[in-house]
């Protein structure tokens, strides 16, 4: 230990330029700034690499097996990868999880937006307004999702209520029903995500200066055109954050579904997502479980790598 | 010096920590899973739950560690509808419980055979051989070694809330599938009421469905027939009595059979139905009778055969050991467990589980004298050996039990055909 600091002082003394006076700042910089080694982090950075990078390598790998979660396996090559494109259940999974992406990030975006706008300034119930539409945000989407399946229901208050103004003729079984399942699934999302869109679009918001709105304004703008050419350059940073994000979060869809549908009826709300479980862990074919988790993965991964441009272009 | 030593070490303490700290974390989480207990006279038992009432396996297990002092069974409770998964897990990792409850066959994650042949299974004693119902014995027997240990038998088929019946008119149960859909529209005409409810949302319940109608049709007429399927001899497509099967589950939704909504419904619809009255009749296991008769002890529920398509044809149904007991390869205290499981085979055990579960003992079946009882619809059935295992049980994989429960939903909304769902079930067995 003690011949460690002897011989460890004359070699840096020779590497460093400085000379006496830089060589003291360098040692205070050591003791201040620089109290740390890379290696500190090595534990968390072992961590990090066990769970989620291992982990997914091995995910990754055994999607190139027919393991079917217990025993023993063999190699398939590509195999899993050409089952699942010739399967149409599974290509309808893909629509799905695409549908629900976008039609998620569209419809959210527009109404979270909307709302930001109403609630920005001049309302004098804003705050109170602000709470109310973010509450679903914080909310399980488990316990959200069971809620909706009780409104959903053919015995709940939507047909209760289509029965007592006598359209009875409009009642259905609003989650059994192929064609309206999935948008049901999007009414719930949209329900609970429009929240979030509004947060970042306040806070976007609130960096637009009140002058330039009413410069234009007295420059004779109408309304709308005060949106398009002057808050919504403003606020383009916020409108990227928010929709890269709602693609990815979309994509990942996965507690509302199990809750409302089961992927029913007959699959006809499926998702990547869904399916990577039910392979995986209920039906015992996790090799081709994990195939389209990899599949999933790489979908999240080219969207996440998109937000990722799309951020750093709005920055510069 | 000193401060320099001091530093060194708590470098090295600081990097240290939180290794140690996650060593602790993860030893401590599968000291926690329920694995093999090393203590000769303990063990640890691994069963599936669903409802908050006692398990019979916690009934009997509570019963033995009071009959043989110095035993402790380490109780490990599962949610029913991640059993399966954990218990793979667990033998997987190699800390599955000493003894769990498993499956008859291949048809389900936790089954007897998938578990053995994945070498996670102890074979067991010639006690649980003799209690291998007859005709089941690919079920729990893999070369002549026995890997699983029944405990009840169970009838799939029809639970009739006979109190609701009769008050909407019904007075005896159909006897053939005209008699069906004719009893279906007089209950549909009484208003707001229907003959059968059905979780359609729910793959388990619209495979019962099937499956029950299936034992006339199918399984009458070849009761061999999932070795048949197994050889490559036939198909599910090209099997008219699975035909039949699928079309009557269509033509009884057009009698508006089952309630409004059952495309859609889920478990708590069957309950709510089958408990107040608004349906007469359900699909499931028999052992749902007695938890029925209890949740509604106003009304008498009774077990019946789905009627064969004419009356001239035989009454079939479908029956078989549903739970069992199996021993972990690996496990330390496999005397220990072997006794437990020697006890549990014995005749008095066995009546005490049945009576739990609401089942039937798996032992002295030929000498049950079932008059009187909720079973007394189907006595006949068993007197004259006209009954399977429950289909699922011999099919290689549970991908083919899932086309089928979620064909029959296709079948339900109109998104797929008979010719469709069998293809499926065709391609899922193949895979």
């Amino acid at each position: 230990m003690h011949s460690d600091t002897k011989t460890t002082k004359p070699a840096r003394a020779h590497r460093g330029a400085p000379g006496p006076e830089g060589l003291s700042r360098a040692r205070r910089a050591r003791g201040v700034v620089g109290f740390g080694h890379w290696w500190w982090a090595l534990p968390g950075v072992l961590v990090v690499l066990a769970i989620h990078y291992v982990a997914t390598g091995v995910g990754g790998f055994f999607a190139f097996t027919d393991w079917t979660g217990i025993g023993s396996f063999q190699l398939v090559g590509l195999e899993n990868f050409q089952k699942i494109l010739a399967d149409p259940t599974k290509v309808l999974a893909l629509g799905n999880t695409l549908l629900l992406a976008f039609g998620s990030v569209v419809i959210v975006n527009i109404i979270g937006l909307a709302i930001a706008l109403a609630l920005n300034r001049t309302l004098k119930t804003r705050y109170v307004l602000r709470v109310l539409f973010f509450m679903p945000v914080v909310l399980s989407p488990l316990a959200v999702s069971y809620i909706w399946k009780f409104i959903f229901d053919y015995n709940g208050p939507i047909n209760a209520i289509l029965k007592s103004v006598g359209l009875e003729s409009w009642q259905k079984t609003w989650l059994g029903d192929p064609s309206f399942a999935i948008w049901a699934v999007l009414i719930v999302i949209v329900w609970q995500q429009t929240g979030f869109a509004m947060v970042i679009y306040l806070a976007g918001l609130a960096g637009v200066p009140v002058e330039v709105e009413e410069a234009a304004a007295i420059d004779g703008t109408t309304l709308w055109q005060r949106f398009r050419h002057v808050t919504l350059p403003a606020i383009r940073p916020a409108v990227a954050i928010s929709t890269t994000l709602g693609i990815v979060n979309g994509l990942r869809v996965f507690d509302q579904i199990m809750a409302l549908t089961n992927g029913g009826p007959a699959g006809a709300t499926e998702t990547l997502a869904t399916q990577v479980y039910k392979q995986a862990f209920s039906l015992a074919n996790f090799g081709y479980g994990a195939a389209l988790a990899l599949i999933l993965s790489a979908i999240i991964l080219v969207f996440a790598v998109i937000q990722q441009r799309v951020t750093r272009g709005t920055e510069s | 010096m000193t401060q320099h030593r001091r530093s060194h070490a708590q470098r090295i303490g600081l990097f240290a920590a939180p290794l140690a700290i996650g060593a602790l974390v993860l030893s401590g989480c599968s000291g926690n899973s329920g694995s093999s207990t090393s203590d000769s006279q303990s063990f640890s038992l691994s069963y599936a739950v669903s409802t908050g009432v006692e398990s019979p396996f916690e009934t009997l297990a509570k019963a033995y560690m009071a009959a043989t002092p110095g035993v402790t069974i380490t109780l490990n409770a599962v949610p029913n509808d991640s059993f399966s998964q954990t218990t793979s897990t667990q033998f997987q990792a190699g800390n599955g419980s000493d003894v769990i409850e498993s499956q008859p066959g291949s048809g389900a994650g936790q089954g007897i055979i998938t578990l053995a042949k994945a070498g996670f299974l102890e074979p067991l004693d010639d006690s649980a051989t003799a209690l291998i119902p007859s005709g089941n014995e690919n079920l729990f027997q893999i070369d002549g070694k026995t890997y699983g240990q029944a405990l009840s038998i169970s009838f799939v088929g029809n639970i009739l809330n006979q109190t609701a019946a009769t008050a909407a008119g019904i007075t005896s149960f159909p006897t053939d599938f005209d008699g069906v859909l004719a009893d279906c529209k007089t209950v549909a005409a009484s208003g707001g009421k229907s003959m059968f409810v059905l979780a359609g949302a729910a793959g388990p319940n619209t495979g019962a469905l099937a499956s029950s109608i299936a034992a006339t049709r199918v399984y009458a007429e070849d009761p061999k027939w999932n070795d048949e399927r197994t050889a490559g001899t036939t198909t599910f497509a090209g099997t008219q009595g699975w035909k039949d099967s699928l079309q009557a589950i269509v033509d009884m939704k057009d009698a508006g059979c089952f309630q409004g909504g059952a495309e859609g419904a889920g478990f708590d619809a069957i309950t709510n139905g089958i408990t107040t009255g608004t349906s007469l009749t359900m699909f499931g296991p028999s052992g749902a009778a007695a938890d029925l008769a209890r949740a509604a002890a106003g009304n008498t529920y009774v077990v019946e055969a789905f009627p064969p398509a004419t009356s001239s044809d035989k009454a079939f149904g479908l029956a078989s050991a549903n739970y069992s007991l199996s021993l972990n390869a690996a496990s330390k205290s496999k005397d220990a467990a072997k006794k437990f499981l020697e006890w549990m085979a014995q005749p008095a055990q066995s009546k005490q589980f049945a009576d739990a579960q609401g089942s039937l003992p798996v032992t002295g079946l030929d000498d049950l004298d079932l008059t009187g009882t909720n079973y007394e619809p189907v006595a006949d059935i068993f007197k004259n050996d006209a009954y399977v295992a429950f289909p699922n049980t011999g099919w290689p994989n549970s991908s083919v039990y899932d086309a089928l429960g979620t064909g029959v939903q296709g079948l339900l909304t109109g998104q797929t055909t008979v010719d469709g769902v069998l293809a499926s079930m065709d391609t899922a067995w193949d895979q």
